[in-house]
């Protein structure tokens, strides 16, 4: 085991900041039950009980190390994710793929319910995701293009995948051990598919506030296939609202817009044509919508397929006359994760998802239009 | 000022120029100071316009490789292995569209799609100004300018039209929307992996054994 | 394949022992090949000197070269194996961390300077450059700056183009040329005005 080699692999050229201390600082003042995680399941309930102000100022062990004793590893990710939504932070990650690296910010808020977040790429494309509230807009100088759509706020509650029972059947999730990572403590869960369908995690997650300070996604082989460190994190109290401001200037640029997105529906029976006759082990779908997307007015059906950890989304639209000489099959990968397109009986029918490319394939070349299969029912 | 030359320095630029005309201006280029000047100016056009950021836009790159080359024996003529062929590329004969779309699908590539060339007009109508971004403004045909210049050129029609890369956004599309529904981890790799995704280069792989040696 | 007579009348004229013709190569391409080895050094300066490296390999490998490949993507590819040698070669390659379960006091030696390495005034330079061909870009006439764009943006060929903006392809060889006029007619200034102000030395 390598033990503090300089690793400047994944953090080329950069000089820590670590605001740990800022962020303790904060989480004592600002939200005095940051060790307590908000949510109500009823697992947490049972391992986080109220604080007596003795126990928050107790010295010998601090609530969260109290606290973070009790959890499961599935319990760790709920924290995680928990606190990926409804936290606010500001910090600059290494993004490692395929052999090179970037460096990025993120800056996140929640505010009155509201979710505003910010991703800037601080080297080389200059691009930039703005989401506040129902607006979403993607700068592509680089493309000196602006992608503007409107999506409903409450879209973010609908839900993201959740581990639960059935997830273990095709991941093993553990937790390996605990590490200190720039002199933070963290647990280290691993997400481990039993399958070459998915992939796996390796999350080194915050101890206190439950923040993931690196990330690895790797194949099902253990190999790395991605890497995301923290450089720097704050979790700020307050965040203007000036921090959501685009830093590139759009003179000259060209805006794609959509109106509204249809609002989302749950996975309701198959009236609606579209589904999967089959699908990989684990998958079924979580999510049924239809929306217009940026630069055009046909309508696009959007379903949402989830083993519990991964999703797969599957965009169907009808080919127009000019894209039906296209090449039939298409797939690109964006980072880890892949894209598959394929037409169908006059109809361009597209996969994408964080899972090998074999997989968003499968799922996509299995999609029908049918009337009579109940929806999320997957056939064998 | 000389348009003309100026004229065929741009074109030469663009990989545009008649092979004839290239090889009487390639010989005027390496010489003159100021025609090579104006040709950097070019490069810089289009790194700006690519807004290639983080790159120095005045390094004196150029001017060092120039430095070192001085001291370099010239490369003559008997140390060609064997001469270039001259293929004599007609420069406006139109790339095999299958070539094309076969390069495509070899490497994943986030932005590039081909499109059948009936599809120019749309192509045209997503080429908006800010100003028009209420619905979606073609680019005024312009008149026609036939006769006049001896290289004027009129594109004829056929089936063979080559097939036109376009930048996809309808994959940026799917990511965003699609991310939405990410778990939140898996949705920030993603994002990130957009914001910073490169085009590659068609046929950017592992070098060949041979250049790999001479390149030592 | 390749379309790039003007690339290969150059590389013939240096293969005969021109060195001048390759100046020109290199100031075509040097952005993007910087560009290309940040995505393997994020110092700007190192991958300037990779870039710079690369060339030189590419003058010493020309004699092998026959235009089996179009010139650049047969110089994408050294310097791409140039890039990569460098990170190799400096230890930077990602880290595959074995997980055990004793602490480690995992320390990130943060080398290097925080930001990029441009000088401030190198910065400044770069960021004028920008400025001037971006307002002047904004200030052209959309047929040209439609032209130019498409040219060297999309990298659409002289045909392409004419297609797109339905004009005949002297049109658009003339409206791209004119582009870079009106564009040159300020850019001239940052390069060459005052005392050559533009210029790094060394």
């Amino acid at each position: 085991m390598s033990r503090a080699r300089p690793n400047s692999g994944a953090l080329l050229g950069l000089t820590l900041a670590w605001a740990c201390t800022a962020a303790l600082a904060e989480d004592a003042a600002g939200q005095a039950q940051a060790t307590v995680p908000a949510a109500t399941t009823p697992a947490q309930k049972k391992t986080s009980p109220a604080l007596t102000p003795a126990q928050k100022t107790s010295p010998a062990l601090t609530p969260a190390q109290k606290t973070s004793l009790a959890l499961s590893p599935a319990q760790w990710l709920e924290r995680m994710n928990h606190a990926l939504t409804t936290r606010n932070y500001d910090g600059t990650f290494s993004h490692w793929h395929g052999g090179h690296v970037e460096m990025l910010r993120i800056i996140h808020r929640v505010q009155d319910g509201n979710v505003s977040e910010r991703l800037v790429s601080l080297d080389g494309s200059g691009r930039e995701f703005i989401r506040s509230g129902a607006n979403l807009a993607c700068y592509l100088p680089d493309r000196r293009t602006v992608l503007v759509e409107q999506r409903p706020p409450q879209e973010s509650l609908v839900g993201f995948p959740a581990v639960d029972d059935q997830t273990a059947s095709f991941y093993d999730i553990r937790e390996v051990g605990r590490m200190r990572l720039n002199r933070r403590d963290t647990h280290v869960i691993t997400v481990s598919p039993r399958d070459e369908y998915r992939y796996g995690y390796r999350l080194w997650i915050d101890a206190s506030t439950a923040m993931p300070l690196k990330t690895q996604l790797c194949d099902a082989h253990g190999r790395i296939i991605e890497q995301v460190v923290f450089a720097s994190l704050a979790l700020p109290v307050r965040i203007a609202d000036a921090s959501f401001r685009p830093e590139v200037s759009t003179l000259g640029f060209r805006w794609l817009r959509t109106g509204t997105a249809a609002p989302l529906a749950p996975a309701a029976p198959a009236t609606s044509a579209w589904n999967a006759l089959r699908l990989p082990p684990g998958f079924r779908m979580s999510v049924r919508s239809a929306q217009v997307l940026p630069g055009s007015n046909q309508p696009v059906d959007h379903l949402v397929f989830t083993d519990g950890v991964a999703s797969v989304s599957v965009f169907v639209e009808t080919q127009s006359a000019a894209g039906a000489q296209a090449p039939r099959a298409q797939s690109a990968a964006v980072g880890s994760s892949s894209a598959f397109s394929t037409v169908v009986d006059g109809h361009k029918i597209t996969a994408v998802g964080e899972v090998p490319l074999a997989t968003v394939q499968f799922i996509a070349t299995q999609v029908k239009a049918q009337d009579l299969v109940p929806a999320g029912v997957p056939q064998r | 000022m000389n348009e003309e030359l100026d004229s065929q320095l741009s074109a030469m630029f663009d990989d545009q120029l008649p092979p004839s005309e290239c090889e009487l201006l390639a010989r005027r280029l390496s010489r003159d100071e100021q025609l090579k000047a104006r040709w950097g100016r070019y490069a810089v056009m289009g790194a700006v316009i690519r807004a290639e950021r983080g790159v120095r836009l005045n390094a004196p790159l150029a001017g060092r490789v120039s430095a070192v080359l001085l001291a370099e024996p010239a490369l003559g003529a008997q140390s060609v292995a064997g001469a270039l062929p001259r293929r004599g590329l007609r420069w406006w004969q139109p790339v095999a569209a299958g070539a094309l779309a076969a390069g495509v699908a070899a490497v994943s590539i986030l932005w590039l799609r081909a499109e059948a060339p009936s599809s120019v007009a749309s192509l045209s109508a997503r080429l908006t100004t800010p100003a028009a971004a209420s619905g979606a403004s073609v680019i005024p045909a312009s008149a026609r300018e036939r006769g006049g210049r001896a290289d004027s050129y009129v594109v004829p029609p056929s089936p063979a039209v080559p097939a036109i890369v376009v930048p996809s956004t309808e994959l940026a599309n799917y990511v965003v929307a699609h991310s939405m529904f990410s778990s939140p981890v898996a949705r920030r790799n993603l994002l990130s992996a957009f914001m910073t995704s490169e085009p590659a280069a068609a046929g950017a792989e592992e070098p060949p054994d041979d250049v790999k040696s001479a390149a030592q | 394949m390749s379309a790039d007579v003007s690339d290969l009348s150059l590389v013939r004229r240096v293969q005969r022992g021109d060195k001048g013709a390759f100046d020109a190569l290199v100031l075509k391409y040097q952005h993007k090949l910087v560009k290309l080895v940040m995505r393997y050094v994020r110092n700007p300066a190192e991958a300037e000197d990779i870039a710079q490296e690369a060339f030189i390999k590419a003058y010493r490998a020309l004699p092998q070269f026959r235009g089996d490949s179009a010139f650049y993507t047969w110089l994408y590819r050294i310097a791409i194996n140039t890039a990569k040698n460098a990170v190799v070669s400096r230890d930077r390659s990602p880290i595959e961390y074995n997980i055990d379960r004793h602490d480690n006091d995992e320390s990130y030696d943060m080398q290097g300077r925080m930001k990029d390495s441009e000088t401030p005034e190198g910065l400044v330079l770069t960021d004028e450059i920008r400025t001037t061909v971006n307002a002047a870009i904004d200030a052209l006439p959309e047929d040209l700056r439609t032209a130019i764009v498409l040219r060297e943006l999309e990298g659409l060929s002289y045909e392409e183009i004419a297609a797109a903006m339905d004009c005949p392809v002297g049109t658009v060889r003339s409206r791209i040329f004119r582009a870079r006029e009106a564009i040159d007619h300020r850019l001239r200034e940052v390069f060459e005005g005052g005392l050559g102000r533009a210029e790094e030395l060394g």
